[in-house]
């Protein structure tokens, strides 16, 4: 049976600069992978390459099949969600009507796409404000809308780029349960995170990247436990 | 519920039709204008893609009309088809090129189009008549109509007005509509829907392209005598967009309103600025930018949903 | 010798009227590059100062080059108070804003031009300007020699103004980037206002400068508003060097292209140029970067 994601050797330049540079992982059905690095170690971009936001070289198959010629709308279509670090609600739009669109990519039917909808709401828990504009959303609710939009797609593999950032003590326990259900149900998860709790208590495993280079794999304890790790973070190599 | 809005549409045209049969020119032009606007806004205003070129289609239906119908004798609704097949055709091209240009630059591009496409109609002699133009004759008569009759050019652009409007209410309703508004508001996001944003703003520029040179064969039959500066000039293109813009952008009934108020309002102040009576547009759009950004009925729009998410959180 | 002759000539009224391209189309990069403003209504600048030129002959018997000294303050002025009461409240707005204000304006002005001046054709003649001078077979029409001794006059001025002054080196931070600017205590508003005041002043002062070259009737500014725009396209919108050269190129290639292709198309060499560099090189044919619009 194929992975749920499997990317090799993937690598990301721009210009003179390369920003990921040969990273490989494997991601199983129901598995989550915390994606961790010190800033600038190419987090986004390697999410960005693997969602198909930005070319890349090497390869990327998703149940199987190569997508890494195929644009992100395409490997959307092949089973892949994903949030933004920095939201993208569809501005202009309601609550109800963002969460439409990505319904719409398993039916044309606006009426089932609108059912769909409105249990991808119920699930994120922004039912009663389906009908408020999408821009008057405070922070919290307008994660849990990039959320929902995610789900609305019915997602294989989904890919969270830190979702747990910015949340109160009670939201991001939420939150990590929530997620937690979700890998429960099937979903493979990836994600890019900071906040080392949600790390801990989600992630089977954690890939560490630094400079664009994967540099250490495990779980999470054994990552935080690799000195390569800390002196990625810290810049200095701990002696015992 | 738009039906009856479009039931509404009807029965002021029956209205106009009977109650001032001496402004029947004037109607036929405003419901030209409201059409043609309707169908700029699927582009402009839902799929966020101001263009500023579309009389290119106006002058493409009138002349395809007018060429096939003096040339091979042509019935105009033959005619009208393959100005609309040539219209969708010409939208895909020019949108495959274009569409990658960011924001001014597509503005900017689509302008050149169409002045492009006005040089040709001024050069090519043979085909069109050069600078002189074309005249329409006489016409293949449907079910016995005579088509140069103003009534009956009335029910046509009443009826054209009411198919545009049809259509557009149905796009939007459903998925496309969605998909375009989606690819308006942030094309990365759009992507990350699932939605290819090329496809979606290529669908909507040919069928906009395609309701609007309908339009223009109709418009081209009104005249019967063609001439390249009318049917192509930037001035055509401006009046289109500002219409929809000032009316309101994205709402199905805002381009219709636009047209009516403007082409009213431009009416009763003929006496004061006669040829200068397109002033008003200037002032209106710069007042709409000003201080009512989505234009009229988009600003009613944005305070309804306001009130209907305000009233439904209360209850 | 003589097969070039013609071609000289060629490319010399080229040259003479791409000066004249180019001043319009410096004061519209200028105008994109610092504002990010796509001035729709740069043409019908053109036309103000036409017009101006033509009433101030006609009822001061003012000789347009005198009535430039006139037009370049009065731009200047006019600019800055369009900016300021108009322009300036849509700098953080949204989309195509700026551009359809500029519309709007664009046809507040030629429909007042036309109000005030009516649809006939306009022009002034100049007895002295209307002499051909003769420079090795190639002949040159006064009006247009002086177009370019002006033209360069101006355009150097320009470049003094914003490489040797302080407000020159305001405005240029400005363009490069408003924040920064701001950061380092350059007042931008102003900057944009002067901006778009000399970016009129200099459009005024080509219409001044046509005047006499051409007829001027209320709907001529929508044509150089097109033709401004295929300059600095040309050009790289925002390099204002390159808006000289997109200026010059566009003249020599529509005088070539009427002359040895088809004079009715002669519009459309431009256009077509324009739009092949829009779809394959944005930057501009002397632009290095691309810029967002």
């Amino acid at each position: 049976m194929p992975a749920a994601l499997e990317a090799e050797a993937v690598t990301v330049t721009f210009g003179g600069l390369t920003a990921v540079n040969g990273v490989s992982l494997v991601v199983e059905e129901g598995a989550i992978i915390g994606l961790i690095g010190p800033n600038g170690a190419g987090k986004t971009t390697l999410f960005n390459a693997l969602t198909g936001h930005v070319r890349s070289a090497g390869e990327v198959t998703l149940f199987g099949q190569r997508v890494t010629r195929l644009p992100a709308y395409a490997r959307t279509r092949l089973g892949m969600g994903r949030t933004f670090q920095v939201e993208r609600p569809f501005e202009g739009l309601t609550v109800l009507e963002n969460v439409l669109i990505p319904a719409f990519l398993h039916t044309p039917d606006r009426r089932e796409a609108e059912t769909r909808a409105r249990a991808a709401l119920e699930q994120v828990g922004l039912s009663d404000r389906a009908l408020q504009p999408s821009s008057d959303l405070n922070l919290a609710r307008r994660r849990r809308l990039e959320l929902a939009k995610a789900l609305a797609l019915e997602p294989r593999v989904l890919f969270l780029d830190e979702l747990m950032a910015g949340l109160n003590p009670p939201a991001l326990r939420d939150m990590i349960s929530f997620v937690r259900g979700l890998a429960d149900s099937g979903m493979a998860i990836v994600m890019v995170e900071h906040i080392m709790q949600a790390v801990t208590e989600l992630c089977d495993r954690v890939v560490v990247l630094a400079f664009g280079e994967r540099i250490a794999e495990g779980t999470p304890q054994q990552v935080t436990d690799d000195p390569r790790v800390i002196e990625a973070y810290l810049g200095v190599a701990e002696d015992d | 519920m738009s039906y009856l809005r479009l039931g509404l549409v009807a029965l002021a045209g029956l209205a106009w039709f009977l109650l001032l049969p001496d402004y029947r020119t004037l109607g036929i032009n405003l419901l030209l204008l409201a059409g043609w606007a309707t169908a700029w806004d699927l582009l402009g205003g839902w799929s966020g893609q101001t263009s500023l070129g579309h009389a290119a289609f106006v002058g493409l239906g009138a002349y395809t009309v007018a060429v096939t119908g003096t040339s091979w004798d042509l019935a105009p609704w033959w005619g009208a088809l393959l100005a609309m097949a040539l219209a969708a055709l010409l939208a895909l091209l020019w949108g495959k090129l274009t569409f990658r240009l960011r924001g001014s630059y597509f503005v900017l591009a689509s302008i050149a189009v169409a002045e492009i496409l006005r040089l040709v109609a001024i050069n090519e002699r043979e085909l069109t008549g050069g600078a002189i133009g074309l005249f329409i004759f006489d016409l293949k008569e449907p079910f016995g109509l005579d088509l140069f009759d103003r009534g009956v050019e009335f029910w046509l652009a009443l009826g054209y007005l009411i198919l545009v409007l049809a259509i557009a209410a149905f796009v939007t309703r459903g998925r496309l509509g969605y998909q375009m508004r989606a690819v308006r508001e942030d094309e990365p996001s759009a992507e990350a829907a699932g939605i290819n944003p090329e496809a979606v703003k290529l669908w909507a520029f040919a069928i906009s392209g395609g309701l609007t040179a309908l339009g223009g064969c109709l418009y081209g039959i009104v005249l019967s005598a063609l001439q390249p500066q009318p049917l192509f000039e930037i001035h055509l293109s401006v009046r289109i967009a500002l219409v929809a813009i000032i009316g309101g952008r994205g709402t199905l009934f805002g381009p219709l309103i636009g047209a009516a108020l403007i082409t009213v309002a431009a009416e009763l102040f003929r006496n004061v600025f006669a040829e200068a009576n397109l002033l008003i547009y200037g002032a209106l759009i710069v007042i709409v930018v000003l201080f009512a950004p989505s234009g009229l009925l988009g600003e009613v729009h944005r305070w309804t949903v306001r009130r209907r998410y305000a009233r439904g959180a209360r209850g | 010798m003589e097969g070039l002759v013609p071609l000289l000539q060629n490319v010399t009224g080229g040259l003479l009227i791409g000066g004249i391209y180019a001043l319009i189309g410096v004061g519209l990069s200028l105008i994109f590059g610092v504002m990010r403003v796509i001035n729709f209504a740069h043409g019908e600048f053109v036309a103000i100062g036409m017009y101006l030129a033509i009433a101030l002959f006609v009822d001061l018997g003012l000789d347009p080059y005198v009535s430039l000294l006139i037009a370049l303050p009065a731009g200047l002025l006019a600019g800055w108070l369009i900016q300021r009461v108009v322009l300036a409240r849509l700098i953080d707005s949204p989309g195509d804003s700026t551009l359809l204000a500029t519309l709007g304006l664009s046809l507040v002005i030629a429909n007042a031009l036309f109000l005030l001046f009516g649809a006939e054709p306009r022009s002034i003649y100049l007895p002295y300007a209307t002499a051909t001078v003769n420079l090795a077979g190639i002949r040159l029409p006064v009006a247009q020699l002086i177009a370019g001794g002006i033209t360069l006059a101006v355009i150097t001025a320009l470049w003094l103004l914003l490489n040797r002054t302080e407000i020159g080196r305001a405005v240029r931070a400005t363009a490069q980037n408003r924040l920064g600017a701001e950061l380092v205590g350059v007042n931008t508003r102003r900057v944009h206002a002067l901006v778009f005041g000399l970016g009129m002043a200099l459009a005024m002062a080509a219409g001044v400068i046509l005047a006499p070259l051409l007829f001027a009737i209320p709907t001529v500014g929508s044509s150089y508003t097109l033709k401004a725009f295929v300059v600095t396209v040309l050009g790289g919108l925002g390099s204002v060097p390159g808006a000289i050269g997109g200026g010059l190129l566009l003249g020599v290639v529509e005088f070539l292209g009427a002359s040895y292709l088809s004079s009715g198309y002669r519009d459309a060499y431009g256009l077509f140029a324009f739009l092949i560099v829009l779809l394959f090189r944005p930057q501009g044919l002397f632009g290095r970067e691309t810029k967002r619009v």
